[in-house]
């Protein structure tokens, strides 16, 4: 019983590490969209920094509020519920 | 003459972390033997130094000291006749993730399941791990079932879908790795040229594309 705790606690710090990476990477990958978003757009042609600094502050917002963030959360989900299955299937009769 | 040493050096890395990868994999992903159980034992058993690695971690359920302890065998042959040995042990909590702790009652399916050549019953037995009598190491048994036939075809679905997890994680973490370099590491170098050439030494000849 000791040793199921200890690989919970193990499992969750791993987990972690990987939900701090992949946040990290999400969030460059949102924001690169962005500012390669505005630098092609034609009609944008010749705008001020600020105005350009403001669009993807405002995209960033966006990604803060919005569902792909909370869809990280399956980083914890996924392997939990494979354990819950392979203890399952390993042991039943 | 240089860039030739480090060319072998780097086939060298890359060809032995392919074999240590697939070696680590083979040992560890669940395979599927047809065998008759022809019988199932506990012998006391003392584990050295050279093959720890192919046992329990000694605090799991059925394996309570380092050295010497008691472990379940279950013997078996193919249908050609040849014979093979598994051990049956609770796995622990972390590795590998079988997560196995009922390892009394498989060692009673697989007793219950034992026949004789002249009537055999034919078994799928689910391990992983090698045989190895040079090192004494045996696969462990995890699961065990009657086959439908002698020759039934099993798919490996688990492996399957392991290797596919397990591809999407490495292209996965290159995929981060190149995000990484792209939007951190050279907008910081772009200023630098200097430093950047002397910070591709060791690592970069060795991880470097040319």
């Amino acid at each position: 019983m000791l040793g199921l705790i200890r690989a919970a606690i193990l499992g969750f710090a791993l987990l972690s590490v990987v939900y701090g990476v992949v946040t990290i990477y999400a969030r460059s990958v949102w924001r690169e969209g962005l500012e390669k978003g505005w630098d092609s757009d034609p009609a944008r042609e010749g705008s001020r920094k600020d105005e350009r600094d403001a669009f993807i502050e405002a995209g960033m917002e966006d990604y803060r509020h919005g569902l792909r963030r909370k869809l990280i959360l399956l980083v914890y989900i996924i392997p939990a519920v494979a354990f819950g299955v392979i203890v399952y299937i390993v042991n039943a009769q | 003459m240089g860039g030739n040493i480090w060319k072998w050096v780097k086939r060298v890395f890359w060809a032995g972390l392919m074999i240590f990868t697939l070696g680590f994999l083979h040992y560890t992903l669940p395979q599927h033997d047809i065998v008759r159980v022809t019988n199932t034992y506990n012998r006391l058993t003392t584990i050295g130094t050279e093959n720890a690695w192919a046992y329990s971690v000694p605090d799991t359920g059925t394996a309570e000291s380092t050295t010497t302890r008691d472990i379940r065998f279950i013997e078996a042959a193919f249908a050609d006749g040849s014979v093979i040995v598994y051990r049956n042990e609770d796995t622990g909590w972390i590795w590998p993730p079988y997560f196995k702790y009922d390892s009394s009652n498989l060692q009673a399916e697989a007793g219950n399941l034992k026949s004789i050549a002249e009537a055999p019953k034919w078994l799928v037995v689910t391990h992983y791990g090698w045989r190895l009598p040079i090192l004494s190491i045996y696969p462990n048994a995890v699961a065990v079932r009657a086959a439908t036939s002698v020759d039934e075809q099993i798919i490996p679905w688990v492996s399957i879908v392991l290797l596919l997890v397990f591809g999407f994680a490495v292209f996965m973490v290159r995929r981060m790795w190149l995000q990484f370099v792209d939007r951190m590491v050279d907008p910081a170098l772009a200023g630098v040229g200097e430093a950047q050439d002397r910070a591709k030494g060791f690592f970069g000849r060795l991880f470097g594309r040319k």
